[in-house]
C-alpha cells in the first residue's frame, strides 16, 4: 500500500528567489524505512512539513493513503507521529505529562495512556527525567523526549526530522535500535531526515538524496551503489618509514602520514591484499562504498 | 495490510486534556501573577486610595474596579499574549497541529486555563481593594457570569497580539502599550466626569470599558439597564476576538 504519493510537488516561500521544493515526485510505501539525505537548505524539512500538512504546497499534490492530504484534516494527525527539529515545543509540560496527553489525544484510553507513558519512559531509559520540562533538560535529553513523545500512542507512521541531532554516540545507536525494533514488531513506516549517512545506513531501506530543492535520486542504497560505485575502498595503515610496495599502475591517495586509500575493482583488491607483505602493514580495512560515498557522489559537483 | 482506522478524541476529552496541558503554564506564570497580577494593582490601590481618601465612595469604587481590570489585563491578556507568542516562537503550535485536535478547542482551552490561573490574583485584589478602600461589596450572582465574560475578550485580545508578534519580547511590549491605552480610553480607572469627552467616546470601542462597567454594577451595585449593553458588547468582543485568533494562528493547511 502506498502511504504517500507525491506528484510534482513545488514549494516557494514568500519573498524567496529560489524554490524550496522543485517538482518532487516520490512514493513511500507502507512498512518502509525511507531516509532523506541532503545538505542544509536542500528542502528536506520543507518536504516533511508538507507531508504532515503544516506547510501548504505552491503546486503539485500529495495523496495520503489514497486521498488528497487536505480532504480530512484529522487523518494525518491520527496516523502520523511527527518529530520536528525544535526541542522546546512542549512548552511547560514535563516529559511524563507530554507522553500521557499525547498518547491520550492519539486515541488511547486514560488507563492505556498511563501504561504507554511508563512503557516509553522505560524503553528510552528516561525515567529519571519524567518530571522535567524541556528547559530543564540538555539538548540530547530533549531529543529523547521528542522521540518518545512522537512514538506515544504507537502511530503507524513516523516522520522524524534529524532525530540523532545532539545525541551522544551510544544514544544514537540506541535510537536506531529502537526504530529498527519498532519497524520489525509493529511494521511502522519510518521516514526520516538525517545528515548522518553512515549511521543511517544501518537502518535505511530506501533513500532519497536532495539538493537545491530537487530530488536527485531515489532508490535502495545497494542498487544505487551498484549503479555508480563499482570499486571497493582499501585503506592501508603502515609505518611511514616503511611503506608497502604497490603495483606500478595503482596510485594511492594519501590520507595521512602512514595511511593510504586505494579505490580498486573487487577482484584486484583481494589480489593486492594477498600480494602485500603483511609485515609492512599495521592495519588494513576493505569495504564497499558507503551511503556517505553515495551521497557525496551525487551532491559533489564534478571537479 | 490495511492500517486499522483510528478515532479522534471526543470534544470533551480534547477540552479537558488541552486545558490541563495549558494549565502547566503555572510553572512560569505564578511569578508573574505575584508581581503584575497582585503587586502592581495592590500598589495602585494603596497609592490612589491614600491620595483620594476624601473623594467619596464613587471615586474609590472606580479605583477598586479599575485595578481589578488592571489585574485581569495583566493576568489574562498579558499572559495569554506571552503564551501565544512563545508557542509560535518555539513551535508549540506545530506540535498541537500534528495531534488529532481542533484548532478552536486549543483556543478555548487556552482561554479557560489562563482564566483559572488569573483567579487567585483577581480574588485577592477584590477583597484587599474593598477592605483597604472601605468600599462595601454588594455582589450580585451575575458576577459569576461577568467575570468570565470580561476575561474572554481580554484573553482573546492577548492571544491575537501574541500571534501578531514576531518574538515573545515584542509581544510583551505590544501588550503593555495596549494595556496602557485600554486603561486610558474610557472610564475604567477614573470616573466619567474626570476624563475628556473624546476619551469617553473612544472608550466605547474598548472591551475594558464594558468590563469595568459590568464589574462595578455586579460587585458594588446598583445594577442598571447599562449592564445588558455591557454583556452584549462583551459577548460581541469575546466571539469576534476568539474567531480572529482562530483564523490568525498557525495551524494545519485545511
Amino acid at each position: 500500500m502506498v502511504i504517500y504519493d507525491i506528484e510534482h510537488l513545488t514549494k516557494r516561500y514568500l519573498n524567496q528567489p529560489t524554490l524550496a521544493n522543485d517538482d518532487l515526485c516520490l512514493q513511500i510505501r507502507q512498512g518502509e524505512i525511507f531516509g532523506l539525505l541532503g545538505d542544509n537548505g536542500a528542502g528536506k524539512s520543507t518536504l516533511v512539513k508538507q507531508l504532515v500538512n503544516l506547510v501548504h504546497p505552491t503546486s503539485g499534490k500529495i495523496c495520503f493513503m489514497g486521498q488528497p492530504l487536505d480532504t480530512n484534516p484529522l487523518r494525518v494527525p491520527l496516523m502520523v507521529g511527527y518529530m520536528p527539529q525544535d526541542g522546546l515545543a512542549f512548552n511547560s509540560l514535563t516529559l511524563g505529562e507530554a507522553l500521557y496527553f499525547t498518547a491520550h489525544l492519539r486515541g488511547l484510553s486514560r488507563h492505556d495512556a498511563t501504561r504507554e507513558r511508563e512503557r516509553l519512559l522505560t524503553l528510552w531509559h528516561i525515567e529519571k527525567y519524567r518530571d522535567r520540562t524541556p528547559t530543564q533538560m540538555s539538548g540530547g535529553q530533549r531529543r529523547l523526549m521528542q522521540m518518545a513523545v512522537t512514538m506515544a500512542g504507537a502511530p503507524p507512521i513516523l516522520i522524524l526530522d534529524e532525530p540523532t541531532n545532539d545525541l551522544a554516540p551510544e544514544r544514537r545507536k540506541e535510537l536506531w535500535d529502537i526504530l529498527r525494533q519498532q519497524h520489525r514488531d509493529q511494521g511502522t513506516t519510518i521516514i526520516f531526515i538525517t545528515h548522518d549517512a553512515i549511521e543511517a545506513e544501518k537502518i535505511i531501506q530506501r533513500v532519497g538524496i536532495m539538493q537545491n530543492g530537487k530530488l536527485l535520486v531515489v532508490g535502495k542504497p545497494s542498487d544505487l551503489k551498484a549503479q555508480v560505485m563499482h570499486q571497493w575502498r582499501l585503506e592501508l595503515v603502515f609505518a611511514p618509514e616503511n611503506p608497502p610496495t604497490l603495483p606500478p599502475h595503482i596510485t594511492p591517495i594519501m590520507l595521512d602520514s602512514g595511511r593510504w586509500l586505494l579505490f580498486l575493482p573487487r577482484e584486484e583488491a583481494t589480489a593486492l591484499l594477498n600480494h602485500l607483505d603483511p609485515h609492512t602493514l599495521q592495519d588494513f580495512r576493505l569495504y564497499s562504498a558507503t551511503l556517505e560515498d553515495l551521497y557525496l557522489h551525487y551532491v559533489t559537483p564534478p571537479a | 495490510m490495511l492500517l486499522p482506522p483510528r478515532n479522534p478524541p471526543s470534544f470533551l476529552a480534547q477540552l479537558i486534556d488541552l486545558t490541563l496541558m495549558q494549565l502547566s503554564n503555572f510553572r512560569w506564570s505564578w511569578r508573574r501573577m505575584a508581581i503584575t497580577g497582585m503587586l502592581v494593582p495592590t500598589a495602585n490601590i494603596v497609592m490612589l486610595g491614600l491620595f483620594n481618601r476624601d473623594s467619596g465612595i464613587d471615586t474609590l469604587s472606580y479605583i477598586l474596579v479599575g485595578n481589578i481590570v488592571i489585574s485581569l489585563m495583566f493576568e489574562s491578556m498579558g499572559k495569554v499574549s506571552s503564551n501565544f507568542a512563545f508557542m509560535r516562537w518555539v513551535g508549540t503550535f506545530n506540535y498541537f497541529a500534528t495531534l488529532p485536535i481542533q484548532r478552536y478547542m486549543l483556543v478555548i482551552a487556552t482561554l479557560l486555563a489562563f482564566a483559572l490561573l488569573a483567579l487567585p490574583a483577581l480574588i485577592f485584589i477584590i477583597f484587599f481593594g474593598a477592605w483597604f478602600l472601605a468600599v462595601p461589596l454588594h455582589a450580585n450572582p451575575l458576577v459569576f457570569l461577568i467575570i468570565p465574560l470580561t476575561m474572554i475578550p481580554l484573553s482573546s485580545l492577548g492571544a491575537w497580539l501574541g500571534t501578531l508578534a514576531m518574538t515573545p519580547d515584542e509581544s510583551n511590549a505590544m501588550t503593555l502599550v495596549v494595556t496602557f491605552f485600554l486603561l486610558c480610553l474610557g472610564p475604567v480607572l477614573l470616573p466619567p466626569d474626570r476624563i475628556p469627552d473624546i476619551l469617553h467616546w473612544v472608550g466605547r470601542l474598548s472591551p475594558a470599558t464594558y468590563a469595568a462597567s459590568a464589574l462595578r454594577q455586579t460587585l458594588i451595585g446598583p445594577i442598571t439597564p447599562q449592564l445588558g449593553w455591557d454583556i452584549a458588547m462583551l459577548t460581541f468582543f469575546a466571539i469576534s476576538m476568539t474567531w480572529l485568533v482562530s483564523k490568525r494562528m498557525e495551524w494545519r493547511n485545511n
